[in-house]
């Protein structure tokens, strides 16, 4: 597919004199190569079960001032205890709805790029990273300095909402030094009658530090949604990562981890939770770069109607990585007869002395199990439900925070009420 | 009680059960013993309503209740309880939120208001003494990882905590050690009264030395073919079931 179709878009945001030029150069370049490689489709390996054509057609349209809101926004709907955050809408920063907590600091894009003495950090040159570089619009950089433990966790929940088609390319850049704590969390949320959003994050973590990530999609039925996540870790690090995705008609995270220092560990846990056709797809690379880390890939999802998801999970352990542990799990929970997943749990082995282990399931409800419910006098639709609900804790009970592991069950509470009724 | 009349149950299109005539009333305690194979569990399944096991003749009532019509949980809510031979594991489900969840089941349809968690808690840390369980194995999942002694100890629990009126173990002394056995023994003993009922269906004797049965029936090719009192125990224990069999064959 032809990146061509977004020429113009991207001609006009060129154009925009409230877009620092020094970013240019490596925004044409990235077009540039995405003329070449074009999006993917369904031949590229990685995305054999996902098909990207609504985007590639090229329908959406960059976001102008005119989506913005002009008043600003009612976020009652979509407020969170116990969390500091920072608004997006439609790709524009509501500033005055935003705060941070102490020991975080909040840069602009432009800002991170001169802390980095204009080095522009960019990841594995994949199509929707090439997209996002070259359309990145709400850029932002969260910094925590040495050995500081931010009590308050960060939020930054991306609103979408409107009639347009708009392309929205969020781009995130979280700095934790050296023995530091952060909490970051992701919200996607919004009404959108059609939108695109493609966002990357960059996530480095220096010796030591503790980071939790916490992602929530939950956008409107006609939202496209793309993420590529990418994380870099030292020594003695640790990246906590949770995700519910409920949301969206298309869901694709691209999560890759490199484990950079000995001893740096990796946890991602994930949760879906799809119906109608919508598609939920993670896409998750760990590569152990270094001897004594650890990962685990904890990934599940609950498919109704004619929903279809695809695990694609694989870890890479480098020659000179020696006694890492690594496992995949993945499991999945198939609510009706049209419903789809692809599994696909791989391990790249290149040391010879590594404990690493993968398993994948998939199938319907345990007719036995639910049995034993019922003879305990539970009858059959709260039996159902106390089963799925015990399927999606097995990935939420582990979330941190009371307040945000509280939202995240009742967001999902809700929504499985709603498919179960 | 319960009483059942000339009970035909099929599975998978095989006769099981050809014609069970049985009837327990309250405070009795009956066991059933016989050899592997002569539909014992099939009893005990189609007693709770188990889908697969179908039932081509004769009837069930329970307290005057058409058994046979209710739903599985209608079944429980009304006072039926299986401790099933082979509990299933349920990850991800809390022992305690499946246990309260149970409880309100049967309050709800006794027009009963649900209980708090308070109250929950403070009754089933009594019921857990009672079958010797730490706290913090209701915070487990249900079966999840339980080990033999432990799952049967969590279907006496369960029993202990719904209160039902007839109660049917099914081989819930199986595999057990002397320690849990007497475990299971004591919290079943404990748990009796005039207007309970228990159906004990065993492989082995031995846990009649911790238990007063007041009827001992013999299972054999999905028929009741002798019934007696704790005496008819102790001669099979003695000789076995080949004597009964050849019984049997001289009546045919």
């Amino acid at each position: 597919m032809s990146i061509s179709n977004y020429k113009a878009e991207f001609e006009k945001m060129l154009n925009r004199d409230y877009f620092s030029k020094s970013l240019h150069t490596y925004r044409k370049e990235a077009f540039a190569q995405l003329e070449k490689t074009g999006f993917p489709t369904r031949k590229w390996e990685d995305w054999r079960f996902t098909n990207v054509s609504i985007i590639s057609d090229g329908k959406y349209k960059i976001s102008e001032i005119s989506d913005a809101p002009q008043t600003t926004p009612n976020i009652d709907s979509y407020q969170m205890e116990g969390v500091d955050t920072v608004v997006i809408y439609n790709g524009h920063y509501q500033k005055e709805l935003s705060s941070v907590p102490d020991g975080v600091a909040l840069l602009s894009g432009l800002e991170h790029f001169e802390r980095k003495n204009g080095k522009f950090e960019t990841a594995n040159n994949s199509p929707f990273d090439l997209l996002n570089t070259a359309f990145t619009d709400s850029g932002m950089c969260i910094v925590v300095e040495k050995d500081t433990q931010v009590e308050i966790p960060i939020r930054i929940l991306f609103i979408s909402n409107g009639v347009r088609s708009i392309m929205v390319n969020p781009r995130v850049y979280i700095d934790v030094a050296e023995s530091s704590s952060l909490t970051f969390m992701e919200h996607h949320a919004g009404d959108a009658e059609s939108f695109f959003q493609n966002e990357s994050v960059f996530i480095s973590l220096e010796n030591n530090a503790q980071f939790n990530h916490i992602r929530i999609q939950s956008n409107s039925e006609f939202t496209q949604n793309i993420a590529s996540i990418n994380v870099n870790q030292d020594a003695d690090s640790q990246y906590h990562f949770w995700q519910l995705v409920d949301g969206g008609k298309l869901g694709r995270s691209n999560i890759c981890v490199q484990l950079n220092g000995e001893n740096a560990q990796c946890y991602i846990n994930s949760l879906a939770l799809s119906k109608n056709n919508q598609h939920i797809d993670n896409n998750i690379i760990v590569n152990h770069n270094s001897p004594q880390t650890h990962s685990s890939q904890f990934v599940k999802s609950i498919l109704f109607d004619t929903s279809t998801g695809v695990f694609n999970g694989r870890t890479v352990v480098h020659k000179n990585a020696q006694k890492i542990t690594a496992n995949q799990t993945n499991k999945n929970l198939l609510l009706s007869k049209k419903a789809k997943m692809n599994s696909n749990p791989q391990l790249e082995i290149y040391a010879d002395d590594v404990k690493c282990s993968h398993g994948s399931t998939t199938g319907q409800i345990d007719e036995d199990a639910l049995f034993y419910l019922q003879s305990r006098g539970i009858n059959k639709q709260d039996a159902m439900e106390l089963m799925v609900i015990g399927f999606a804790n097995e990935v939420l009970d582990k979330i941190p925070h009371p307040e945000i592991k509280k939202a995240i069950h009742t967001e999902f509470t809700v929504k499985l009420n709603r498919l179960m009724a | 009680m319960i009483k059942i009349e000339n009970l035909n149950v099929n599975v998978e299109e095989k006769e099981i059960l050809k014609g069970i005539n049985l009837e327990v009333k309250p405070g009795e305690l009956h066991v059933i013993m016989g050899r592997n194979g002569t539909g014992k569990s099939t009893l005990a399944n189609v007693l709770v309503g188990k889908e697969k096991y179908i039932v081509t003749n004769g009837t069930v009532s329970f307290n005057g209740e058409n058994l046979l019509d209710m739903s599985p949980e209608d079944r429980a809510c009304a006072g039926l309880f299986l401790s099933f031979q082979y509990p299933v594991a349920i990850p991800g489900v809390n022992n305690m939120y499946f246990l309260k969840a149970a409880v309100n089941a049967v309050r709800k349809s006794r027009g009963e208001e649900e209980i708090d968690a308070v109250d929950f808690l403070s009754m089933i840390r009594e019921k857990l003494k009672m079958v010797d369980l730490d706290e913090s194995f209701i915070h487990r999942p249900v079966n999840d990882g339980f080990s033999g002694g432990e799952k049967k100890r969590n279907e006496i629990l369960q029993m202990i905590t719904l209160e039902p009126k007839l109660s049917i173990l099914d081989e819930t002394d199986s595999g057990l050690d002397i320690d849990a056995l007497k475990i299971v023994a004591k919290g079943v003993n404990d748990f009796r009264s005039p207007n309970r009922s228990f159906i004990l269906i065993t492989h082995y004797q031995r846990i009649l030395n911790y238990m007063k049965p007041d009827f001992v029936h013999i299972l054999m090719n999905g028929k009741i073919v002798k019934s007696g009192t704790m005496e008819l125990a102790k001669e099979v224990e003695k000789k076995g079931y080949s004597w009964i069999e050849e019984e049997v064959a001289e009546v045919a």
